[in-house]
């Protein structure tokens, strides 16, 4: 089994994320798949990409455009 | 007239922080890789680039490693000529081949070092760039530059004016984030423009015996509420730092949230005799070729080039001045006075959920009031003390060296604990018969406005609802410019039963501390202050005393030089409390009993205990 890399880009790991931890993840090419170091997640690259659109849920006016900032 | 100004900074860095661990990966370390430079330099132009395609006139902070570089230095030379920037001075950037040889460490973060190669540092450099251009930079910066670095830099460089000197709310969140591997800790600082004070970056100056001679700006804007709550990284006016929240559409890239913040800064105008501040200082290293976040270059470009579309636009419409940062010192110390607060009234423009803060800083304190939870006060900072704490290799503080405070519900809980004890808060309750009622619990929104030298918040009213009684009341908090007090009064507005008396009990639950962990309580001395006054010295033994008509109750730490105390605007029962060893905490109040339309208001006042 060769050693893990960083992949093409440098995906983090969705779970930790929505924990505020910034962790990268590696890549085994053998498996196919992410994984971390810190938890227990592994995913595929489209799986990395569906949990990070999942973790944006939080984010209820992400793409409002807000121009009033007072409750005056 | 209004005026909203931003400062752009660029650093041409040559080996921007993760080089290692991102174009490097994989790769034995290699600090004076010819591709690492010449990637460096050419994010370093394109960032000049865009910024001055956008009209905006930049503060380029030259790096030590790029002193060592002719086309960085002529670049500075021809964008001074050209563009009118500024040539400045960055203490970050300190990685290159020239300096691992000569100081023998991978050290890089100038507040660390000890004294001696602090000022060992800061002559190598200054001396090297004067060296170079023929004259001694007016501006200089860091993530953090701690008093005592900051006083030499003053006194053996008289020409720096001005500095980039904390990262707002970069601490233990900060750390975390990172797996617990970047040790910049520094919470508890202004998040907005200051004259840090010769005793204590964090605190301002309250007289010109305290200037420090600078006029400090923060590392970016940072989002006063996402910043606070959450990672502090990802929520600035540093178009990566968005991107590394994941804050944009992945399919469209487009990120309204960076504008948002923006326009919210442009917003504190109202609140500061119609001054906004805005910074952004984006290292080259989140413009990586490899890209970074999940993030391809082409969407680390467009953001970037999206920001300074941005303040360009906002200049073009004359809603904004750029100035170069020796510029904005000049201009801010005829602006404003040392006692002149700092105000931000804050909302969410995130998560909707409409949550809204009220920061307040001055030379004496730094607050934040929380609407969310009826106007109490969930961080404190007691820069009345003037704390003398020193950072680096050689002292008690190597890495940590954020302002202790007094409060803070997110290390030290807030209103919610689990099973038993208490968060530190300053709130006050509601009692009637055996039922008791938190304003932490009564959501409501602020109003800001200006009397004289004391600023208002009126809160919205809020209904309490006992069993048999329901109480309408209102809340009031009073920030008197140097006064080193905050005023809170509170109005029984109406009363289902005109008759009826309820008993209000204000209250402060507080300890000290930078981190999530407990500090040692004691010595801790408190005192309800009056005739036949009683005093515990703090064992964790659980112990309360209380005194009717109390002048005073009070807490002196010892540990960080502060005294706090809580005065009544009537006579009232006075109590203090004593922790144990699961709730290391203190807590100092007032009781009283109201009736309708009864006004009571209570003071916490700061003080530096020696």
């Amino acid at each position: 089994m060769a050693q893990s890399g960083k992949g093409k880009l440098n995906y983090r790991c969705p779970s930790c994320f929505m924990r505020d931890l910034d962790i990268d993840m590696f890549y085994d090419k053998d498996k196919g798949e992410y994984y971390c170091l810190r938890c227990q997640y592994t995913g595929t690259e489209e799986d990395v990409l569906a949990k990070n659109e999942m973790v944006r849920f939080r984010y209820r006016d992400m793409m409002k455009r807000i121009t009033k900032f007072d409750f005056d | 007239m209004d005026k909203f100004i931003v400062n752009i900074i660029h650093r041409p860095e040559m080996v921007p922080e993760y080089s290692a661990t991102v174009t490097g990966h994989g790769k034995e370390e290699d600090i004076g890789d010819k591709k690492l430079l010449t990637e460096s330099l050419d994010i370093f132009k394109t960032q000049q680039r865009l910024a001055h395609e956008n009209g905006l006139k930049v503060t380029i902070q030259m790096t030590y490693a790029s002193l060592f570089n002719e086309e960085a230095v002529q670049l500075a030379k021809e964008h001074h000529e050209k563009y009118g920037d500024e040539i400045s001075l960055s203490l970050l950037g300190l990685p290159c081949e020239q300096f691992r040889e000569k100081y023998k460490t991978k050290d890089f973060c100038i507040w660390m070092f000890s004294m001696e190669d602090k000022k060992e540092i800061v002559n190598d450099v200054f001396e090297k760039f004067h060296d170079i251009f023929g004259f001694y930079p007016e501006s200089t910066g860091s993530y953090y530059l701690d008093a005592e670095l900051t006083n030499y830099i003053k006194e053996k460089y008289p020409s720096v004016k001005c500095a980039v000197a904390t990262c707002w709310e970069e601490g233990p969140k900060a750390y975390h984030t990172c797996n617990n591997s970047w040790y910049t800790l520094f919470d508890g600082g202004p998040w907005a423009p200051w004259i840090p004070s010769k005793q204590n970056t964090h605190a301002p100056a309250a007289n010109e015996a305290e200037d420090s001679g600078i006029v400090a700006i923060p590392h970016l804007s940072r989002d006063l509420i996402a910043c606070y709550d959450g990672n502090g990284s990802n929520f600035g006016t540093h178009p990566q730092n968005v991107l590394r929240g994941m804050i944009y559409d992945s399919k469209t890239w487009e990120y309204p949230y960076l504008y948002n913040l923006i326009d919210q800064f442009r917003d504190q105008e109202k609140y500061n005799n119609g001054y906004a501040y805005n910074m952004m200082f984006v290292g080259p290293g989140w413009m990586n070729k490899m890209g970074r976040w999940e993030a391809p270059y082409e969407l680390l470009e467009k953001s970037y080039a999206d920001g300074c579309k941005y303040y360009g636009q906002l200049k073009k419409e004359g809603k904004l001045t750029d100035m170069t940062m020796s510029e904005f010192a000049d201009y801010y110390r005829e602006k404003k006075s040392y006692t002149e607060p700092e105000c931000a009234l804050w909302r969410d423009i995130l998560y909707g959920s409409e949550k809204q803060v009220f920061w307040y800083t001055d030379p004496y304190m730094r607050a934040c009031v929380n609407m969310d939870q009826g106007g109490a006060i969930v961080d404190l900072r007691p820069y009345a003390a003037k704390l003398k704490w020193e950072v680096g290799i050689g002292t008690k503080h190597v890495q940590d060296a954020s302002y202790p405070f007094l409060i803070q519900e997110k290390y030290r809980a807030g209103y919610f604990t689990h099973y038993a004890g208490e968060g530190t808060v300053r709130s006050a309750k509601l009692c009637h018969n055996s039922e008791e009622v938190d304003l932490c619990l009564c959501r409501t929104k602020a109003h800001f406005s200006q009397e004289g030298k004391t600023r208002i918040l009126t809160l919205d009213p809020v209904t309490i609802e006992f069993a048999d009684l329901t109480v309408k009341l209102q809340t009031k908090e009073y920030f008197e410019e140097g006064s080193g007090t905050i005023k809170i009064e509170r109005t029984i507005l109406e009363m289902s039963d005109p008759n009826a008396e309820v008993e209000l009990n204000e209250y402060m639950v507080a300890c000290y501390g930078t981190t999530e962990y407990p500090e040692d309580m004691t010595g801790i001395t408190l005192k309800c202050e009056g005739e036949g006054g009683q005093t515990i010295v703090y064992e964790y033994k659980c112990r309360e005393a209380s005194l009717e008509g109390a002048e005073a109750v009070s807490a002196v730490i010892p540990a960080i030089e502060t005294k706090v105390s809580l005065t009544a605007s009537g006579r009232a029962e006075g109590y203090v409390r004593e922790g144990y060893a699961f709730s290391p905490m203190f807590t100092l109040g007032y009781k009283k009993k109201v009736s309708d339309k009864e006004v009571f208001a209570t003071w916490l006042n700061l003080e530096k205990a020696n």
